[in-house]
């Protein structure tokens, strides 16, 4: 097994734990409906991922249970109470036309689940953002019953917040299944950027964009900065698929500015049109931008490889230069030519 | 000679103007999205597109291209005019409901890039054939997305209702209709793979030794 291909099934492994973590605290606020909307996911998933490498020819390999984590996200972005068919489709949606018709995992332009969030948001709108209020607890056949609007449609339209600090935290609100646990995502938020598992620099960009333009042009007089991060998903998004390593650029500088981006165009999204869980969209939309820096990187790369073989074909061929330090000086002038 | 017979019944399954070339796509995906459209849309292509085709045929050619294309629009705007009136007859609202794309159909490529480069450059009996055959494989796509996304995003079939209880409202929405066209495109290019690489099995194994 190769060191890539090892290092990519622990970043599974540890995305999986933390999603884990997050769909027991949804089963705790919710019951055991959301787990059995994310064991669909993760079935529905697999199945459609061994169908689709199957037609592609391709064996199923470890490395393809990477779909059970995006699955798992699409279960975490959408109400406890949804209907299984939608999901099912969701997860559908999300193998073939967001992921394999691009070429498969080694190929992933956008997060599967942000595509399949916006694929139900255009189709199930309605049934996408009504939530159950925490702790009531519908059964696992039984249809939902008094569900409400989200905290963050509330605080997009009226800019007022009815919780206190400690239910925020707590994820005590309506919202969706995973999104809401804030204390258990900043958590995760932690342990995966110590452990390299997703993009520091597009996790601190959107934060520090957010904050930011939070600072800058607050959502209501009485508004907290802190509110602009537990609504809408920002900390959901920002760890789970902005911060995504398939997709964020490689150099954390380039990822600091793609989610500083993302983070900015959504802000300004909610505030001016208040369309909840902005931040999703604004990072399917920002797929181009992605993409024109990892060619950039790539560029940069081939041509950083490129100079370092001529300045090592150059100094070996030129006696003159006898010290080492002098050697490294040459390197540094080519490289920089 | 049997080479030649598929080239001009090709237009239909082998070179399908829409799922091969990728022509005149944009009614499909914008519009397509009910029997009633398509069914419209079908009509005004077809009867602009074999006219205007057969009216232009008889330009000369002598003439130089930039002349030529300009005098195959304006005769397919002439062909629009009474089309447009007769759609109104006979598929009333569909004109309205179809907006800017009935009077492109007017200018598609089939009639102004392809009969050009292809179709002139036959014999006229072979035109006329290979002509209906890419009409007809417009319209087999043309009726097979608008029954597929009406279908599944409204479900019904020609307006009524049948059992789908999940609808795919999505489906509808020129993205849904880009993504399935999309994957159709991919299901067809699929299909025709494995059906020429078949063939060439098939004339590989051949025994061709006298024995």
């Amino acid at each position: 097994m190769t060191k890539t291909a090892r290092k990519e099934r622990f970043i599974w492994l540890d995305i999986m734990i933390t999603l884990v973590a997050l769909e027991l605290m949804s089963c705790f606020y919710y019951g055991m409906r959301s787990a059995v909307l994310g064991g669909i996911c993760i079935v529905v998933s697999l199945i459609t991922e061994m169908i689709c490498l199957r037609l592609m020819s391709r064996r199923f390999t470890a490395d393809d249970l990477t779909c059970t984590s995006d699955a798992l996200i699409i279960a975490l972005i959408m109400p406890a109470t949804m209907d299984y068919k939608i999901v099912a489709i969701a997860c559908i949606f999300a193998v073939v036309a967001a992921k394999n018709v691009f070429g498969g995992r080694k190929n992933i332009i956008f997060s599967p689940a942000a595509a399949a969030y916006i694929f139900v948001l255009t189709s199930w709108e309605k049934m996408l953002l009504l939530y159950p209020e925490p702790h009531a607890k519908t059964g696992i056949f039984d249809e939902p019953e008094g569900l409400v609007n989200s905290v963050s449609y509330v605080y997009n339209t009226t800019g007022k917040m009815n919780h206190t600090d400690f239910e925020l935290l707590m994820g005590n609100f309506s919202g969706p299944a995973g999104s809401v646990s804030i204390l258990m995502l900043l958590i995760a938020a932690v342990m995966l950027i110590l452990r390299k598992d997703i993009s520091a620099g597009a996790f601190m960009g959107t934060i520090i964009g957010t904050a930011f333009l939070s600072y800058i042009v607050p959502a209501s007089p009485t508004a907290k900065i802190g509110y602009n991060f537990v609504t809408n998903m920002v900390i959901f998004a920002a760890v789970y698929i902005i911060s995504d390593r398939r997709i964020a650029p490689k150099r954390q500088y380039y990822a600091f500015f793609y989610g500083l981006f993302i983070a900015v165009f959504s802000y300004v999204i909610v505030i001016t049109t208040g369309k909840e869980n902005a931040i999703v969209i604004v990072s399917v939309l920002f797929t181009p931008v992605s993409l024109g820096i990892k060619n950039l990187e790539k560029k940069i790369d081939l041509a950083r490889s490129e100079a370092s073989e001529y300045a090592t074909v150059n100094i070996s061929t030129d006696a003159k230069y006898d010290d080492e330090s002098e050697i490294v000086e040459k390197m540094e002038d080519i490289s920089h030519e | 000679m049997n080479k030649k017979k598929s080239s001009i019944f090709s237009g239909m399954l082998g070179n399908n103007i829409v799922l091969s070339s990728l022509m005149v796509v944009s009614p499909v995906i914008i519009c397509g999205d009910t029997l009633k459209n398509a069914a419209a849309l079908v009509y005004a292509f077809s009867a602009i597109t074999f006219l205007s085709v057969m009216i232009s045929s008889f330009v000369p050619t002598k003439l130089s291209y930039t002349v030529k294309i300009i005098i195959y629009a304006i005769i397919s705007s002439f062909v629009y005019i009474p089309v447009k009136l007769a759609a109104q007859e006979f598929f009333p609202g569909a004109v309205e409901r179809i907006g800017i794309y009935f009077p492109l159909l007017a200018v598609n490529s089939l009639i102004i890039f392809r009969s050009e480069a292809e179709l002139y450059k036959l014999p006229k009996d072979h035109m006329i054939v290979k002509l209906i055959f890419y009409i007809l494989g417009f319209d087999a796509v043309m009726i097979a997305t608008g029954f597929v996304r009406e279908l599944f995003a409204y479900g019904t079939i020609n307006g009524r209702i049948v059992d789908v209880n999940t609808p795919v409202i999505g489906l509808a929405q020129p993205f849904g209709g880009f993504i399935f066209l999309g994957l159709f495109c991919g299901l067809y290019r699929c299909i025709r793979s494995a059906v020429i690489n078949k063939k060439e099995d098939i004339r590989s194994d051949a025994d061709v030794s006298c024995k």
